[in-house]
């Protein structure tokens, strides 16, 4: 048996060399931080954000797992990790729909109380003002604290066959009025459906697909919610002309089965080449130049939502927001930060619009990469972000937007009229601000 | 040879009671815990529901703030138009699904029953529906009533029909759902049915066959009153799984198009989980166990009733 048997000077050197790894292994370990876990939904840009958290762990050596889930099993989880009294999920992607119970109900920890020194990107969107919250107050503004970063700022676009548009001689459609009769214009069905809407009822469908119509019209659920005035004035005349707008569109130039099609159906009307328009969240562009899933690669154009002559479009926030759960380990909530302000770099939002997803910083924007045929939504998104609005500013949204869901769906089922649908709709929507102690008020009901 | 252990042959020491099983004391002693137990587990729950129903529940700085509510949600659940759709709808669903599985369940296992060979084969292909896991017949069906490709349209389609939306009509969603339900537990009707006919006493038909008893009359006077307590089980086991009925509703319809196809089971995850309501969702709850209840009240007393006449 050979014995290892070093001499002094050996001896020496090994010691020097073991004492010189030892610090940088030491230097090394101050760079990393703790593995965290990301709860997070299944949805059409969930592989770039794979991607994008595959590069952070390569450039920087933490690990990150990332627990999906369904839209709804991702609140479900969320409400449960949170509620827990130690936390399993250390970042929540959150939904439009229920960032504000997360804020409200205290699950999320302001990302500048884990470190003081954090800075949002000035690039970064802040889409609303929905990253900020103050507690004391209770509102959603810049006075407030940093609650989370931005990952998704998905808005609806207007997607259009830009090959018919060239071939009809089409105008690319600002008001309603052009939308309407480039609809109709290419409306053959059931070859080609002028126009797909998302009618179905769901946990954040027809809504959805209404708020641009209502917001391009001057409409509104609410009065003034960032005053803190919750009147429910969807029911009024602007909310009729949307809501009338919006079924014979559907009548008159869409798909005869609104009432039952969600987003699925339309991305799979689009790629099949039977759909001319349909407004829909941005992030299902890739999904339109993939010659493997789509039979239109290339044709497809984007334009912000149309609006009414004189006012701007109006785009519902659909957005996702990475907060930190209150109830993981500061090492954890360390690690969180870390990741969120790797996420903000310019590299990173480049990488992950190259993946597919949809940045959340005017710099990839400004980058050359937007003027590239590839990323052609790129312009008209930066275009319309900044009228995007934030339809729900409160903890019981998920309650509205049912009422919301149902009701739209009733109207374009043909079940009851416009008019009746937005009267229960409104009252429905008084009874539940009313409860919650909301200021708020009724209009008078639209007559029939 | 035998071999006798040391506690076999163990007296009892001397002033203590050896227990006897017919011991009341003794009896309960034993049995106690494990009744607590489950009375535990069966009204606890039930207690800290009803509990919950008088409740507000709301969040606040990481920890839940309660709101005692009184009836308050009781008292909504009358105009709730979800609430009253639900309970119309799964009635519907329940009876029109149940029926309609014990019909072709029996009309199946007779058939069974009656060939001799490849029995086997025939058990094995109708049992598959009730194997197969509920996300995947929301896809199967989902795919086979698609208004624009479904297997459905493209078939009625060959006969000069044009496409029907199965699914998001409000005249047929309901109906199509029941469908599904159909052929997803009629497997369930068929085995108990079949083993019911299979364990029907041979010389009742022999003796019925040689006093020149037709084979109509044979079922109708013979095979379905000895059926009568197989059907009644197989009937009340379906209808409380119909009543349960979710994933269907869920995977197909949303509930929709607007209230067409909401069932009460499907109101519930709504109130209760997807708008967090937790008073107002335990209320339904404990209302749905209170319906359940008068149901099983009402089937004994009629039970009774039709023994008594």
């Amino acid at each position: 048996m050979n014995r290892l048997k070093l001499n002094r000077r050996e001896a020496l050197v090994g010691i020097g060399a073991a004492a010189l790894a030892s610090r940088t292994g030491f230097a090394f370990a101050q760079a990393k931080v703790e593995p965290i876990t990301i709860v997070i939904n299944q949805s059409p840009w969930l592989a770039s954000f794979q991607t994008t958290v595959e590069l952070y762990e390569q450039e920087t050596g933490n690990q990150v797992n990332l627990d999906v889930n369904p839209f709804d099993g991702s609140l479900q989880k969320q409400r449960n990790s949170v509620r827990a009294a130690q936390g399993d999920y250390d970042i929540l992607i959150m939904n439009s729909g229920w960032f504000a119970e997360m804020y409200f109900g205290g699950f999320v920890t302001p990302i500048t109380d884990i470190d003081p020194s954090f800075k949002l990107d000035p690039d970064i969107f802040t889409l609303g003002d929905t990253v900020y919250f103050d507690p004391d107050k209770k509102t959603m503004t810049p006075q407030g604290k940093l609650m989370s970063m931005p990952i998704q700022p998905l808005i609806p676009l207007l997607f259009y066959r830009g090959d018919l548009y060239k071939e009809k001689g089409l105008k690319v459609p600002e008001t309603f009025e052009e939308l309407f009769a480039n609809a109709k214009a290419l409306h053959n069905p059931p070859q080609m459906y002028g126009i797909m809407q998302r009618g179905a009822r769901g946990p954040n469908t027809v809504s959805f697909d209404f708020y641009p119509y209502l917001f391009g019209m001057g409409g509104a659920v609410f009065k003034d919610q960032a005053a803190g005035d919750y009147s429910v004035v969807l029911n009024d005349d602007k909310g009729k002309e949307a809501l009338d707008y919006y079924l014979n569109l559907a009548k008159e130039a869409g798909h005869p089965k609104t009432a039952s099609i969600d987003q699925a159906e339309i991305i799979q009307g689009l790629t099949t080449g039977h759909a001319a328009h349909a407004s829909i969240v941005v992030a299902a562009w890739s999904q339109m130049d993939d010659p493997d899933k789509s039979v239109v690669a290339g044709k497809i154009d984007y334009a912000p939502t149309p609006h009414l002559p004189g006012l701007q479009p109006g785009p519902a926030l659909g957005h996702w927001l990475g907060g930190i759960s209150h109830n993981v380990s500061d090492d954890r909530k360390r690690a969180a930060v870390e990741f969120l302000r790797w996420f903000q770099t310019k590299a990173a939002q480049i990488a992950n619009a190259k993946a597919g997803g949809i940045p959340v910083s005017a710099a990839a924007y400004n980058d050359p990469m937007a003027d590239d045929p590839k990323y052609r939504w790129m312009k008209p998104l930066a275009a319309a972000l900044p009228h995007a609005i934030n339809p729900y500013a409160f903890p019981e949204a998920s309650e509205v937007i049912s009422v919301l869901e149902l009701g739209l769906n009733r109207a374009i089922a043909g079940e009851i009229s416009s008019a009746v649908a937005l009267n229960s709709m409104a009252d429905e929507i008084y009874k539940v601000m009313d409860k919650y102690k909301y200021r708020t008020a009724a209009l008078p009901a639209l007559k029939a | 040879m035998s071999v006798t252990s040391a506690s076999m042959t163990a007296e009892a020491p001397a002033g203590v009671r050896r227990p006897r099983d017919d011991d009341p004391v003794w009896r309960w002693v034993a049995f106690g815990p494990a009744l607590l137990l489950m009375l535990a587990m069966g009204t606890l729950p039930l207690i800290n529901l009803v509990f919950t129903s008088f409740h507000d529940v709301a969040w606040s700085g990481g920890t839940a703030q309660w709101t005692f509510r009184g009836l308050d949600h009781y008292g909504e659940l009358s105009s709730d138009p979800l609430v009253s759709a639900g309970v119309v709808n799964t009635i519907v669903f329940a009876l029109g699904a149940v029926v309609g599985q014990l019909v072709l369940g029996f009309v199946l296992a007779l058939l069974v029953s009656r060939i001799d060979r490849g029995q086997v084969l025939f058990r094995a292909v109708f049992i598959l529906p009730i194997l197969i896991p509920g996300i995947v017949i929301g896809a199967i069906w989902k795919l086979m009533l698609n208004f624009d490709f479904g297997l459905i349209n493209q078939a009625i389609g060959l006969l000069g029909i044009g496409p029907h939306d199965w699914l998001g009509d409000a005249g047929t969603a309901l109906l199509s759902v029941i469908v599904v339900d159909i052929w997803h537990w009629t497997p369930f009707c068929f085995l108990l049915f079949l083993a019911g006919i299979e364990s029907l006493p041979g010389d009742v038909f022999e003796a019925s066959r040689i006093d020149g008893a037709s084979p109509w009359q044979e079922f109708w006077l013979i095979t379905v009153p000895l059926m009568i307590p197989t059907i009644a089980v197989t009937f009340a086991f379906r209808l409380v799984l119909a009543f349960k009925v979710f994933d269907e509703v869920y995977l197909l319809t949303g509930g929709g198009p607007g209230t067409a196809t909401e069932v009460i089971s499907f109101t519930l995850y709504q109130r209760f989980f997807t708008e967090d309501r937790v008073g107002y969702g335990a209320a339904i709850s404990v209302a749905v166990i209170f319906f359940i209840c008068l149901l099983l009240v009402a089937g004994l007393s009629m039970r009774r009733l039709g023994r008594a006449q």
